[in-house]
């Protein structure tokens, strides 16, 4: 196990280099140029000139990337934005809370929902709950989330003169205010995510069901509830899990815009307006925290599997 | 006997209304306006030429004169100069010397390290030079030649040429505002909310990156009892649809950085919310198509002619603008009155290259040019501008489809357009809108004087330029308004760029807002000072 951890650890480091390779290139790539952008074609060659120099993109691309993946080695140092020149890992830390706590409040709500409604599915399969819950899992599948977000928004402003737009407050400052404000985002988010995992969590528990050591627990005189919550439930919901984790970047990367409508002061939304900016060190830098997070995240989730199923070894 | 009755019956309801009404004309001390609007792309007023950020940190600083706002304005775009941090100047006979006296005995913010020091001759200098060499809208001081501070209390700025569009340029607040050097010398830039110093009539109190910017009343503003509100709260909220919501939901009393909606939102506000204060304005603005003019096909003037007069403006305007736009939007915008010659005042011979919709002559033009056939050309531009661009990009490739010239739809990422297309780095033909100026020179100049970017269809026309010269070199008002009207009348038929239909800007707030007047000239800190709460 210990070893399996480290090799896991290892391999990471070639898979981060390739990331950072990779989004210091793309965005180099991308036309357009961040001082003019700067100056929207209002400076002339003289400004620009200064402006290039004052950002260090004077210099030779390469001596840009070790620059910037040497300070973030050596120092910790992950730069400072182009536009703002504040320390973006100062904002970052500031702002991944809010990314957080949205993605684990989203995840609950999808989870709670998916797996009540999939397990209700699968136990009494085709009857008219399975049909109920795979009607509604087809419907939160098609509601595009950003879509649904602004009618939560906009709709009670014009009926009842009420959003549910508040000022951010840190879940340290106030719990509950925090909580209020999470709410509804959460839901909007997390409603509409729960519909994949309803349907996994039903086929997986269907599958499940159909094993040899279910039948057993059945002739042993079992009730139903323990059969399917303490036999089946734990080992459908190795495909759920995977899910989720597959989902983890989805959550930061659709943040974006549930950040936008729900004024969170989120990571999703740095990163969102740093891409249009051009502001190459944010964008390259939040991408390479965020790769190690899912790297992390992905080692956790296969991790998880030898609890849910101890048959499961690592080697 | 009746009459007296009526009159005894009335009298005090006529004086209960009147004391109410001069009651309502009272401004009200206090209250804190909330502003919704989306995060500042920094805050330093010389490294960002964002409207946002100047129009952030306008509330804190202050400029050596200023345009009018709130009661001192006569209209919108009221562009003429008043006293700010100086408190008079004088212009040498030449032209070429200005020399400001400033205000004494102002103060800037009580925030270290600048710890509410006097300002001074040296601050102008400093500040000014620094706009000069970091601003990306430097161009506006070319002609500057040297900045002196003749005492505490005097700047001599000695341009090499007489240069009139100066003290306009002195007064935007996107330009020439007055910073204290230690802020720079401790936090390296002005991009640190705590480097905020300045003084304007609002103090910077925090600002929490992504959620909101707190500013309170300066106590020691020179602008005694100004500003009227004790404070002013900017929270960050990105999206467009929630900032109409809040204000709809009385979490917002503007829902934009000057409280502009478009036409559609400010239609809808009045129908859902009849309460809410909607107002148009004509605000300058300008959207047109330009072309290589310096290479075939659009170095033909028939064929520039043509283009022009197969757009459809009147139709444009009926269709997007609910018929509320203004058709005749160039060469000078239809909000700069004072500068503007409308296009019924020139001949309609010429004028109607202008503002005129006529295929069939269009056609013919085209075949004279021997362009019979037509020709295909792309249409680079930027999708991503306010509502009715898409449409407006979609209707001009129509509009040249009927007169035989097929235009390809070319959608640019906001970064190439903006670094190449909008600097007249294209081919052949592109389309967008202008930012808006507040100085004629800009619209003028700025468009059509040789090898500048900023003029995108690469006019090169040497009696033009002649004319764009000696306008900016014209220190008599009148005098130059001749030669803006001059050249006016000599753009009207070269069709350089064709100028697409420009619609009114919507103000929104709810009724407790007062006094506050929109104005074109950027910036917020001088349109609040006269803004007060009726709650």
């Amino acid at each position: 196990m210990r070893q399996y951890i480290l090799r896991r650890l290892a391999l990471a480091v070639p898979t981060l280099f390739l990331v950072s390779v990779i989004v210091f290139g793309l965005m180099r790539l991308m036309p357009g140029d961040v001082a003019t952008r700067m100056v929207e074609g209002h400076g002339y060659a003289k400004t620009l000139d200064a402006l290039r120099r004052d950002l260090g993109l004077d210099r030779p691309v390469h001596v840009q990337y070790v620059e910037w993946i040497g300070n973030i080695v050596l120092h910790g140092d992950f730069g400072r934005s182009y536009w703002t020149r504040q320390p973006i890992l100062e904002e970052f830390v500031r702002r991944f809370p809010v990314t957080l706590e949205l993605a684990l409040l989203t995840i609950l709500v999808s989870v709670v929902i998916g797996v009540v409604v999939g397990i209700l599915s699968a136990v009494r399969q085709d009857s008219v709950s399975d049909y109920v819950g795979r009607i509604l899992a087809i419907l939160a599948l098609s509601i595009p989330y950003f879509g649904l977000a602004v009618v939560v928004v906009v709709v009670p402003s014009i009926y009842f003169k009420w959003t549910p737009v508040w000022t951010y407050v840190a879940f340290t400052a106030d719990p509950l205010q925090n909580l209020k404000i999470m709410l509804v985002p959460a839901l909007v988010f997390g409603v509409t995510r729960a519909g994949p995992i309803m349907r996994i969590m039903r086929s997986a528990l269907l599958d499940v069901l159909r094993q040899e050591y279910i039948r057993t627990a059945w002739s042993k005189g079992l009730s139903e509830r323990t059969i399917v919550l303490r036999h089946a439930l734990k080992n459908a919901m190795i495909p759920v899990i995977s899910l989720i984790g597959l989902q983890m970047p989805l959550y930061i990367g659709g943040s974006v815009i549930i950040e936008s409508i729900f004024r969170l002061p989120g990571v999703g939304l740095f990163f969102f307006e740093a891409l249009g900016k051009l502001d190459y060190p944010v964008v390259q830098s939040v991408n390479l925290i965020i790769a190690a997070m899912v790297v992390g995240l992905n080692l956790a989730i296969d991790l998880s599997y030898a609890f849910l199923d101890p048959r499961i070894r690592y080697r | 006997m009746h009459r007296r009755l009526a009159l005894a019956l009335f009298l005090p309801l006529v004086l209960a209304l009147a004391t109410q009404a001069a009651e309502a004309q009272t401004p009200k001390r206090g209250g804190v306006l909330r502003i919704a609007e989306r995060e500042a792309p920094g805050l330093d007023p010389h490294l960002t030429i964002s409207f946002l950020s100047h129009s952030y940190v306008s509330l804190t600083y202050s400029q050596l004169v200023r345009f009018p706002n709130g009661p001192e304005q006569k209209h919108p775009a009221d562009f003429s100069i008043l006293p700010d941090l100086a408190e008079k100047w004088t212009v040498s006979k030449d032209g070429k010397v200005y020399t400001f006296a400033l205000r004494k005995g102002v103060r800037f913010h009580n925030k270290p390290p600048v710890n509410g020091r006097e300002v001074t001759a040296e601050d102008v200098k400093y500040s000014l030079e620094r706009f000069a060499a970091k601003s990306g809208f430097n161009t506006r001081f070319e002609p500057v030649g040297a900045i002196e501070a003749v005492d505490r209390h005097t700047v001599r700025i000695t341009l090499k040429e007489p240069y009139a569009p100066f003290l306009n340029h002195l007064a935007n607040p996107s330009f020439c505002v007055i910073l204290p050097r230690e802020a720079e010398e401790k936090f390296k830039d002005f991009n640190h909310p705590d480097a905020v110093i300045g003084t304007g009539p609002f103090v910077m109190k925090s600002y929490e990156k992504g959620v909101k910017v707190v500013f309170e009343r300066n106590p020691d503003y020179f602008m005694k009892g100004l500003p009227y509100l004790d404070g002013v709260v900017i929270e960050i909220t990105p999206d467009a649809a929630a900032r109409v919501a809040v204000l709809r939901a009385g979490k917002a009393d503007l829902p934009h950085i000057w409280g502009w909606v478009s036409p559609e939102e400010g239609k809808a506000l009045q129908k859902t919310n009849p309460e809410m204060v909607v107002t148009p304005h004509q605000v300058i603005g300008q959207g047109f198509i330009y072309m290589r003019t310096d290479q075939p096909p659009f170095n033909d003037v028939r064929v520039r002619r043509a283009v022009s007069l197969a757009i459809d403006r009147k139709a444009w305007n009926e269709a997007l603008l609910f018929g509320e736009g203004c058709v005749d939007s160039g060469p000078v915008p239809c909000a700069l009155k004072e500068w503007k010659l409308d296009a019924a005042k020139i001949d309609p011979a010429r004028a109607k290259y202008l503002t005129g919709y006529d295929p069939a002559e269009a056609k013919k033009l085209l075949a004279e040019a021997g362009q019979a056939k037509g020709f295909t050309t792309p249409i680079f531009h930027w999708p991503g501008y306010v509502v009715p661009w898409r449409s407006y990009y979609e209707l001009a490739a129509e509009n040249l489809g009927k007169i035989g010239i097929t235009a390809e739809l070319k959608p640019e990422e906001y970064g190439k357009y903006i670094s190449t297309t909008a600097l007249g780095k294209y081919e052949k033909m592109a389309m967008g809108p202008s930012t808006p100026f507040t100085e004629v020179d800009d619209f003028l100049y700025g468009r059509f004087y040789p090898e500048l970017p900023t003029n995108q269809s690469r006019v090169a026309d040497a009696e033009l330029s002649k004319m764009l010269l000696a306008q900016r070199r014209e220190m008599d008002p009148k005098k130059r308004k001749q030669i803006v009207d001059d050249i006016q009348r000599y753009l009207a038929d070269k069709a350089y760029y064709v100028y697409v239909p420009q619609w009114p800007q919507y103000v929104a707030h709810p009724p407790a807002v007062k006094g506050f007047l929109h104005h074109d000239g950027y910036g917020l800190g001088m349109r609040l000072v006269y803004t007060w709460l009726d709650r």
